[in-house]
């Protein structure tokens, strides 16, 4: 068994949170490694201790391998939790990690290579006769090149960066008249987000829903699936609703498709969380990758499962973690995860940033919500616009979407604009709620953000009386503070004649 | 945060609103409304958000980074052409031009930090002398 007292967390914002909670809960210390503009941050508040490893930009703080390892040994952690994104699935960092006496909550090392990197995880997928979809990731990453290898595969095409997740560095190719200047975007913002211009090609599916299997290795090296979660809306390829298990799959399809994620895990040793994603269409399911880290939408799987993946992360990273081999699990219900982004719905989806005022997230019977930041926190454009996320459970899907509905109208969020509107505009869609969405929902039906139905002047009008009625209020509360101004009526009692 | 009642539709509305960085903020169903207290006090004629609007002047949508400016001044652009290419929370944005037009005026360059509203292409719209 591994000894493990105190937690470096090498992340930020809502799944900082989430992991200086399960730390807690098994009785661990926490430092958060923030850079220095996220003190103000929940996280920055929750943590047992902090230490702040470099400026805003995430090259020289959340991305620096060496500012990480730095910290974490200065503040006498002994294990680094990397959440996602940033550097959850840099095999470097994790081995840097093992080479610097911490143990890196997650995969080896040697299996974020195997199964992270997306060409060799493509090799290993080919080898081993599983279903891959069709593309180009050859080592000529000339933009001719590519070009060449775009009308071989036939449009549409998808770029994507070789070291990439999340939507970073990816784009779409429909015209062959673009496809220099998405190649070129697509390198760059590769290069920006994980320092590697390397992408590759992919024939893109025009009706393919999004399907993934939670994935989990014991500390033994025994591999199960802990179901399927379905992604299929999404926008720039970022997802925007999760919700588990998919509304899409038969007994016979989930049966089949957890296998070949259980292959595949098991062919990289992988050990702790991870994700294999798939796309699906017309009953043909395709290897997408693998995400070796937790991932964002990890929520609607615990719902479901009654589980707590970040607590099983840690305990197997301290080797105390071995799945029951009699252990049968059912999911339960439906579970739905809405990421709420700063972003104004009603001006194309333009990031919106500024100081938060109130945020009010209302309980409620299964209702839970993970966030990084509280009134008085500042959002900026240093960082990703998600900074919320809000899970429901239910007995069945329609339900959970009635529940996700109000949970979203109850919630208020003052100082920047959210998504709000536009999630609760998408749950309402027939097309959603018949679950027969597939990844070009959005682009469908959504793809130019809300529509308002107000004129300026109505908007004028109601914000004109509200700033009346608050100053209403706001007068009554300075001439309380005036009373202090007068004469004590203690003096005007007691006064010398 | 207050709640306050607005009279919307002949009904009484409790409303849920807060002042923040010298805007109001308050939501309505499902919406959220902000609106900037300088502008509230002025009368409805001087606000000319169509000057933001006009395709000869681009501005910038958000804050954020510019990482590509694909035009120099002197040069003619086709409409659909990209112009900048900017960053902000991790994701790029490409402006492109609504019009054929002549690039008049380019005011950032490359790496450059710009706020909202930040005038960045001023384009001189064809046949126009």
């Amino acid at each position: 068994m591994k000894q493990i007292r105190r937690v470096a967390i090498a992340n930020r914002g809502e799944v900082a949170v989430r992991i200086i909670r399960a730390c807690e809960e098994l009785g661990l210390e926490t430092v958060l490694l923030h850079s220095d503009v996220d003190i103000q941050s929940r996280a920055y508040r929750l943590a047992t201790k902090t230490i702040c490893i470099g400026p805003a930009a995430t090259a020289l703080s959340y991305l620096n391998i060496e500012a990480n390892i730095n910290g974490a040994l200065a503040a006498g952690a002994d294990a680094v939790h990397p959440g996602f994104g940033f550097l959850s699935e840099n095999a470097d960092f994790a081995q840097q990690c093992e080479k610097a006496g911490l143990v890196f909550v997650g995969p080896t090392s040697a299996a974020i290579r195997k199964l992270g990197d997306k060409v060799s995880f493509k090799n290993l997928a080919k080898k081993a006769g599983l279903p891959l979809i069709p593309g180009y990731d050859g080592e000529d990453q000339s933009v001719s090149g590519l070009l060449k290898e775009v009308e071989k595969i036939g449009l549409p095409v998808i770029v994507k960066a070789a070291a990439g997740g999340g939507g970073r560095g990816m784009k779409l190719i429909r015209e062959m008249s673009e496809a220099k200047d998405l190649i070129e975007s697509a390198q760059r913002e590769s290069q920006s987000a994980f320092g590697s211009t390397q992408v590759f090609l992919e024939k893109y599916l025009e009706r393919a829903k999004h399907i993934e299997f939670q994935i989990f290795g014991d500390c033994t090296g025994h591999v199960v699936h802990l179901f399927d979660r379905e992604c299929s809306v999404q926008r720039r390829h970022q997802k925007i609703i999760e919700e588990a298990t998919s509304p899409s799959l038969t007994d016979d399809l989930r049966r089949r498709m957890g296998e070949v994620a259980c292959t595949i895990a098991a062919l990289g040793k992988y050990t702790n969380a991870g994700t294999v994603e798939f796309l699906l269409q017309d009953d043909e399911f395709y290897l997408l990758e693998v995400n070796t880290r937790l991932q964002v939408e990890h929520p609607v799987t615990e719902e479901v499962l009654g589980i707590d993946l970040v607590k099983m992360q840690i305990l197997t990273a301290q080797e105390k973690f071995i799945f029951s081999t009699n252990e049968i699990r059912i999911p339960r219900g439906h579970a739905i995860e809405c990421r709420v982004y700063a972003e104004d719905p009603f001006m194309g989806g333009v990031p919106s940033t500024g100081l938060l005022g109130t945020v009010s997230w209302p309980e409620g019977p299964r209702r839970r919500y993970e966030y990084g930041f509280e009134a008085g926190d500042t959002i900026t454009s240093n960082y990703d616009p998600m900074i919320a996320k809000v899970i429901v459970w239910d007995e069945n899907r329609p339900r959970a979407i009635q529940k996700m509905v109000r949970t979203l109208k109850d919630s208020v969020i003052f100082g920047v604009h959210t998504n709000i509107p536009y999630l609760i505009q998408i749950l309402n869609h027939p097309e959603f709620q018949s679950g027969k969405m597939t990844t070009r929902f959005i682009e469908t039906y959504f793809a130019e953000g809300l529509k308002s139905d107000l004129t300026e002047d109505q908007i004028k009008k109601w914000a004109q009386e509200v700033n009346k009625n608050l100053k209403g209020s706001v007068t009554e509360s300075n001439s309380l503070s005036l009373v202090s101004n007068l004469p004590s009526p203690w003096g005007s009692h007691w006064r010398a004649v | 945060m207050n709640t306050i009642t607005l009279k919307i539709d002949g009904a009484d509305r409790k409303v849920p609103a807060e002042v923040i960085d010298k805007k109001v903020w308050f939501k309505i169903d499902d919406r959220t409304f902000s609106y900037d207290l300088v502008e509230l006090s002025q009368s409805s004629h001087v606000k000319t958000k169509s000057a933001s609007k006009s395709p000869d002047k681009i501005t910038a949508p958000m804050p954020g980074k510019m990482t590509k400016v694909f035009i120099t001044e002197g040069q003619t652009v086709k409409k659909g052409d990209p112009l900048i290419v900017m960053e902000a929370m991790k994701m790029e944005y490409t402006l492109k031009s609504d019009i054929n037009a002549q690039v008049e005026k380019v005011f950032v360059a490359v790496q450059q930090q710009v706020t909202l509203g930040h005038l960045l292409v001023q384009l001189k719209p064809e046949g126009v002398s």
